[in-house]
Formats: C-alpha cells, structure tokens, sequence
C-alpha cells in the first residue's frame, strides 16, 4: 500500500468516526414536529420532550404583561384545535392575527407549552409576496400545506 | 411592452437551444462552421439576456404598474435606488439576474484568448444547457413581463425589512458566486468529457474559483450583517435553511482552493477536485431548490410556483451527468500520483484541511436535511436548529483554527519536526498567554478562551510568517520596512494573498466565539425616566417620540446610555409603520462603546411613558465585519494581477496533458 493511499485511508477513518460523532448527538439537540391536533390530544406523550409546532395566532387570546415579560398567546389549526402558549420574552415582529407563529418549547402538566423561541412567518416577510396574501386564508391554506 | 419581454424570453429559449445544438454537430462534424455560429448565438444570448434587464430595469424604474412584478415590490414613494434593486427583490427578476449574468461569464469565457482551446465546445455546451433551463424556468413559471387583468393605481411597495443596503447587494453577491462557480464547473466537465484528467482546467479557472469564492464570501457575510442590522433578535446568524444553502458551497469550495494546489504540486486529488467542484454546483441548484420550494420549516417562507420541481429535475439531470462522465472516466483519471514523501508535511495537514471543511459541509447538509430524512425514516419530523449546529460546527471550526495555526509553518514535501516546534514556539506562547490573560481578567467558559488562544496563535504565527518574510528580504536588500513588507506581497500575491485571508478569519472568529459566549441580554419594562443596566452600562428610558416622515410613521424611543456612570451619548431605537406594510418594522440602534455592541430594540409600549426594550450586549461584532473586509482584501490580492501559475507548476502539468 502507497503512502498516498495510507494517508487518504486513514483521514477517511477519521471522517467516518467523526460522523459517528454527529449522528449519535443529534437525538438530543432535535426538536420533534408535532401538530398542534395531537400535542392537544395527548399532552402526556409529549411532556418534557423539546417539541416544535406551529399554527395560526389567535389574536383576541394574547395576554402581554409588560411588567414581568410574559406573553400568553393560543394558536390554532385549521379544525379550529386551539393551544395555549406561555412565553417568556417579548413579542416578536409581525405577532398580528393569524400569522403563522413557530413555537419550540415543552409541554407542561396543564397542556401550556412552554416555549423557548417563539418565530412568526409570513409570506410577505422575505418575499415581496402580495398583500391580498396578508389574509387567513391564505394563511390556513400555507399551513395546511406545510402539514401536508 | 409586455409582448417584447415575452419575446426576448422566447427568444432566450430558441437561440440557446439553438447554440447548444449547433455547438454538438460542430464539434461531431469538425466542422468550424457550425461552431462560429454557437459563439455567435452566445454573443446573441447576452444581447437578449441584456435587452430583457435593460427593460425590467426601466418597468422598475418608471414605475409600471401593470406590470405584475413593478406592481408588487414597488411603489411611488419607494426611493429609485429601491425601485431598481427591486428587480432581485422577488423569485422572477432574481432568476433573470442570475441567467444575465450567466449569458455574461458565458460571454467572457468564449471570447477570453483561450478561444482556441479544444474543452471550449464542451464547456459552452454546459454553460449553454444552464442558460437554457434558466430561460425555461423563468418563461413557464416566473416571468417577471408578466401584465395585471387591471391595472392598479400604485404598487403594493417593497418590504421595509428589504430596504436596507445590505440587501441591495447580498442577494448580488451571492448569484455571482453562484454563476462564477459555473465556470470551473463547465471547464471540469469539459476536460472529463474530453477524456482528459489533466489540471488544465484548473488553471483556466483559477480566477473563477478565486472569484466564486469571494463573491460567496461577501455574499453571505452581507447577509448576517443584514439580519444583525434590520431583523432585531440580536444575531447574525441563525442555521436557518436558507443561510445553510449559501454556506454549503462556501465550504466545499474553500476546501476545493486548497485541494487545488495539491493538484498543481503533485498532481494527486484530481478525481476529489473533480468531485469537489461537482458537488460545489450541484449544491447551488440544491441551495436553490430548497429554497424556493418550501419543503422545509422556515421562517423564510417563499411562495411555491412550482419552481422548486424544475430545479429538482435540473438538478437530478446535472447529477447524472456528471456521474456518468465521473465513472465512466475513472480510469483515466485514477493514474498513479506522485506520492506525498512524509506524513508530516504541508500536503498532508491540506488534505486534513480538505477532510475538515468537507465533514463540515456534510454536518450542515445532514442537519438541515435532518426534518426531512428524519421524517422519511421514522415518521416524525425532527428539527435540529442551532442548537446542534453549534454543538456539532464549534469542535470542526476549532480544529480548523489549530490547523490553520499549524499550516504555514509546515513545509512542503518533508517537514522537520525540530524546526516546526521552534518556529511554533512563538505564537504558541502568544496563545498562552492570551489565555492567561482572558482568565486573569475574570472571563469564565473554558471552550470559549480555549478556542479564543487557539485564535490568537493562529493569528500571531500568520503574522510571524509575514515578519520573517520581511527580515529575510531586509538581510538581502537594503529596503525600508514599508518597502520591503510590499515588495514581499507582491511577489508572491498567493501565498500571502491567503495569508491575508487567514488573518481576516482570525478577526472573525475572535468576533464570532466572542459574541456567542458573552453576550448578554436583559428585557425590561420601564416607565420614563427609570433607568435599568446591562454589564457596565445604564439605559435610561427618555420617553417616546412619535414623527411622521414621507409615507412612514416613526415611533422612536429616547434612551440615554452611560458606562459606569459617564455619559455615552443618546440611541433611538424606533418601530417602523410603513403606509404599505401592516406590521411595523423594528429598527436596531447600536451604540458601539469598546468593541461591543449596545444592541437597543424597542420592543413594544404601552403608553407614551411605558415601553418595554429587549437590550444586548454583543461583544466585538464588529470585528466579525472588519474579518470580512480584510479576507475581501487578501482575496483581492491573489486574484488580481499575479502569476498565473508558477512556471515549474505549469510545465509539469501540461506535460502530463501530452499523454493524453
């Protein structure tokens, strides 16, 4: 065996252990995606597990306490399933009815999921979209194929 | 109107066609004929490609409304520079930009003075097949000519959050990038097409490599300074999919420049150069179908005009294409390489370099593929965000640095290790002592002064290469320091062309493990006049102030800021509400006192006396931008003026191009 194929085999292994490396901590730094639908329905299944999900914002349900920097909001899916959202942080731009809101947190024993990083998405954010876009339905319908 | 843009993109469609089919039958027949008439049809692409721009640019800038594409990202009152710039502010004018400038490298590249060379059918044949998908995607699914049924009294106005310089030329940047990574592409394929295995390609392209590559810098780093500037979390980077894509071939063409050099040495790594400038491009189109199509969670969300299923399918066809050519050529191009002569050599510590950048790209291709194969495998869809890049980035990165530490003051071919551990000797104290001194000034985190050392030695034996440059020059000639220094850069534009390089990425990387360690954040209610504090520095809440300017309505908010008590001087971080845009836009005031950022976010109010501010404390950001600045001027270095090639290099390969 050539030192040139020596030397390539052995930085090889190297990246195979190295990749191993990266696979075996992945587990604990994903966040799993789950729909709104079924962190409502089972809140046991998903409690202290790092979920993301995302929905609709329900406008009429945001509660900011300027004082403590609490944010109490509820999202929603398109079979109108509401969850209750406690948020440590200020609110982020763009936090208008039915925006699509991503939320990455835990779950808690009375079904609140807790989050750690809340993010709003809008069509028109990045995309000089239309803004007959800024409506609900386009809205549900975006959701509706992310979910798909 | 509409009907010439229509016909210019037809146009676009039939004469590249038409090149591309006229380029095979004169290269079939050897006939010159037909060839002459492909590069004519090329001339003719960049005179259609042109006229197309050229016409958008005047829709924007006259304001057209009936234009779909004028009519959504512009209005009146949008300042002109705004109204031209908006042509890369959407998915249709974007691909225009990118098949412009594409039909431009393709000009340069066919009339540059290698017009003789037997790989330019093959590669007008690629650069051609590219123009032509790009004339298709746009014509069928984009076209920016597109006519409204009415036609709307103003236009719907660009993003606030796009009005910012930054963004003028990052999407700019990063599409030259793209484009100028086609050519080395084309020359790649070409010469595996040609049946040839030799490094001409690679010297053909050197610039384009070195261009690409820059063009990507600067793209991506416009791109945080951007989001750091108008998106108001505090950051500049974010692992989102978006910023993944552009990083990706950053990465694997970092790694292709210095595999290249192997290549010119000793001829070895040409099937991993191959791959590496296969994989580079073929990871822009991925980048881009990603994305444009939306398959992934982001908050960059894009609109699904069917788009991404055409780059897909270019995708895949590029892919076959160029596997075929790389199996079917295997033979060729695995002949026996001069071998390395030492394990401890300059050749080595590059192929190290090489398996480092390239596990790189690979840990961030997996996590941000990772919702989709997760999710393919098991059924539920896991998303990594930054949390494992991170973890999984900050190790491969140091390595990096300890090795870019190393690098320079290994030689080539059969390294001393006597002679590298006391040429190591100082900037390994350097190292050390930065440690002692980050520790004594009370800074925790081990990883974060580990990683800060390992900064600085890289930095000071880059900066003990180019002393002892200099000293040897002094020795021969009787030169003043500042001669001497230039002269020695002069003289070897690629070495310390990179050299400079390295060192802007020590400022960076200073910039980035500092900001992410110790930054600090505090969010906080307060009523006017109450003052609250962050580190070292007081904020006091002035009051708010509302102004109304143009079409903007400004709601600013008064805050004094003192360093341990003394006067630093008043920020006014504002909200934005555009007539427009529904939602107000954030705008950051940043104070810089002492390389750190006093990053002031008007979060929201509650009254004119009471509002809530999100507050940071970034420490040395700015070296992060000035990092970029001085790896834009080492890159600018090697690349303009310069050898070619050195001589030596240059013979040895051409006559290995005689074998074959």
């Amino acid at each position: 065996m050539s030192k040139n194929k020596r030397i390539i085999v052995s930085l090889i292994l190297a990246g195979i252990a190295l990749s191993i490396m990266l696979f075996a901590s992945l587990p604990n730094v994903g966040g799993q995606e789950v729909k709104i639908s079924d962190l409502v329905d089972n809140p046991e299944k998903f409690k202290d597990e790092y979920v993301v999900t995302q929905g609709l914002l329900a406008a009429d349900k945001i509660q900011w306490d300027p004082d403590e920097i609490e944010l109490r909001f509820e999202i929603y899916d398109e079979n109108n399933v509401y969850l209750p959202v406690f948020y440590k942080g200020v609110k982020p731009d763009n936090f208008s009815k039915d925006v699509i809101v991503i939320v990455d947190g835990y779950m808690n024993e009375s079904g609140v999921l807790e989050a750690e990083r809340i993010q709003t998405k809008c069509p028109s954010k990045y995309e000089g979209e239309d803004m007959e876009n800024y409506n609900p339905k386009k809205h549900q319908e975006i959701l509706k194929q992310n979910q798909d | 109107m509409h009907i010439i843009g229509y016909t210019l993109l037809c146009l676009g469609i039939f004469v590249s066609a038409f090149s591309l089919i006229a380029n095979v039958i004169g290269y079939k027949k050897k006939d010159k004929r037909w060839l002459k008439s492909a590069r004519g049809g090329i001339l003719s692409l960049l005179l259609i490609a042109g006229s197309a721009g050229f016409l958008l640019f005047c829709l924007l800038g006259t304001g057209q409304f009936q234009f779909k594409y004028v009519a959504s990202y512009t209005n009146e009152s949008l300042p002109l520079v705004y109204k031209l710039t908006a042509f890369w502010a959407g998915n249709e004018g974007s691909l225009l930009l990118w098949v412009i400038l594409l039909c431009i490298t393709a000009g340069m590249v066919i009339f540059s003075n290698h017009i003789q060379n037997q790989l330019i059918p093959y590669v007008s044949c690629v650069l051609l097949l590219n123009i032509l998908f790009f004339f298709i995607v746009i014509f069928f699914t984009s076209n920016p000519f597109e006519v409204t049924d009415t036609i709307p009294i103003d236009g719907l106005g660009l993003n606030p959050m796009l009005q910012h310089p930054g963004m003028i030329f990052h999407p700019l940047a990063i599409f030259l990038g793209y484009v100028c990574l086609t050519v080395p592409f084309s020359f790649a394929v070409a010469s595996l097409a040609a049946n040839r295995a030799d490094g001409e390609w690679i010297q053909l392209t050197r610039r384009w490599i070195l261009a690409s590559w820059l063009f990507l810098t600067i793209g991506n780093l416009l791109g945080g300074w951007w989001a750091y500037q108008e998106l108001g979390w505090g950051g500049y980077w974010a692992w989102d999919p978006v910023e993944n894509s552009s990083f990706l071939p950053w990465l694997t063409m970092t790694a292709l420049l210095h595999s290249v050099m192997i290549q010119e040495r000793k001829g070895m790594l040409r099937l991993w150069n191959m791959s590496l400038i296969i994989i580079s491009y073929l990871l822009t189109l991925f980048g881009t179908f990603l994305v444009r199509s939306g398959i992934l969670t982001s908050v960059h969300a894009f609109s699904d005009s069917g788009i991404g299923n055409y780059f897909l399918a270019f995708l895949f066809l590029m892919t076959v294409l160029s596997l075929y050519l790389l199996i079917t050529r295997y033979e060729i191009i695995k002949k026996e390489a001069n071998p390395i002569e030492s394990y401890f050599s300059k050749e080595s510590s590059f192929l190290l370099n090489n398996l480092i950048l390239v596990a790189s790209a690979f840990a961030v291709f997996w996590g941000t593929l990772y919702p989709l194969l997760s999710e393919v495998f098991t059924g539920t869809r896991v998303n990594v965000g930054p949390p494992y890049f991170n973890k999984v980035m900050a190790p491969i990165m140091l390595a990096l640095i300890v090795l870019m530490a190393a690098c320079p003051l290994i030689a080539w071919k059969k390294a001393h290790v006597k002679k590298f551990l006391r040429n190591f000797t100082w900037p390994l104290a350097a190292g050390l002592l930065s440690s002692c001194i980050l520790f004594a000034a009370g800074l925790r985190g081990i990883l974060a002064i580990i990683g800060l050392s390992c900064t600085v030695t890289m930095f000071a034996s880059h900066v003990q290469e180019f002393v002892n440059g200099i000293r040897a020059r002094r020795k021969v000639k009787k030169e003043n320091v500042l001669l001497s220094s230039w002269k020695l850069l002069m003289k070897n534009r690629r070495r310390y062309g990179g050299y400079i390089v390295h060192i802007g990425v020590a400022f960076l990387a200073l910039g980035v493990i500092s900001s992410h360690a110790y930054s600090q954040e505090v969010l906080k209610t307060v009523q006017t006049g109450d003052n609250f504090s962050i580190g070292d520095y007081q904020l006091t809440f002035k009051g708010l102030t509302e102004v109304i300017e143009n079409d903007k309505g400004i709601v600013a908010a008064d805050v004094e800021i003192a360093y341990k008590g003394k006067y630093l001087g008043m920020v006014q971080p504002e909200k934005v509400f555009y007539e427009t845009w529904p939602e107000p836009t954030s705008e950051v005031a940043i104070k810089e006192h002492r390389f750190q950022d006093i990053y002031v976010v008007l979060s929201s109010w509650e009254s004119l006396n009471k509002a809530t501010f999100q507050v940071k404390l970034n420490p040395f950001v700015s070296w992060i931008w000035s990092g970029g600045i001085i790896m834009m001027i080492g890159t600018l270095f090697s690349l303009i003026g310069g050898t070619r090639i050195n001589n030596r290099v240059y013979k040895f390969s051409s006559s290995k191009a005689g074998e074959f």
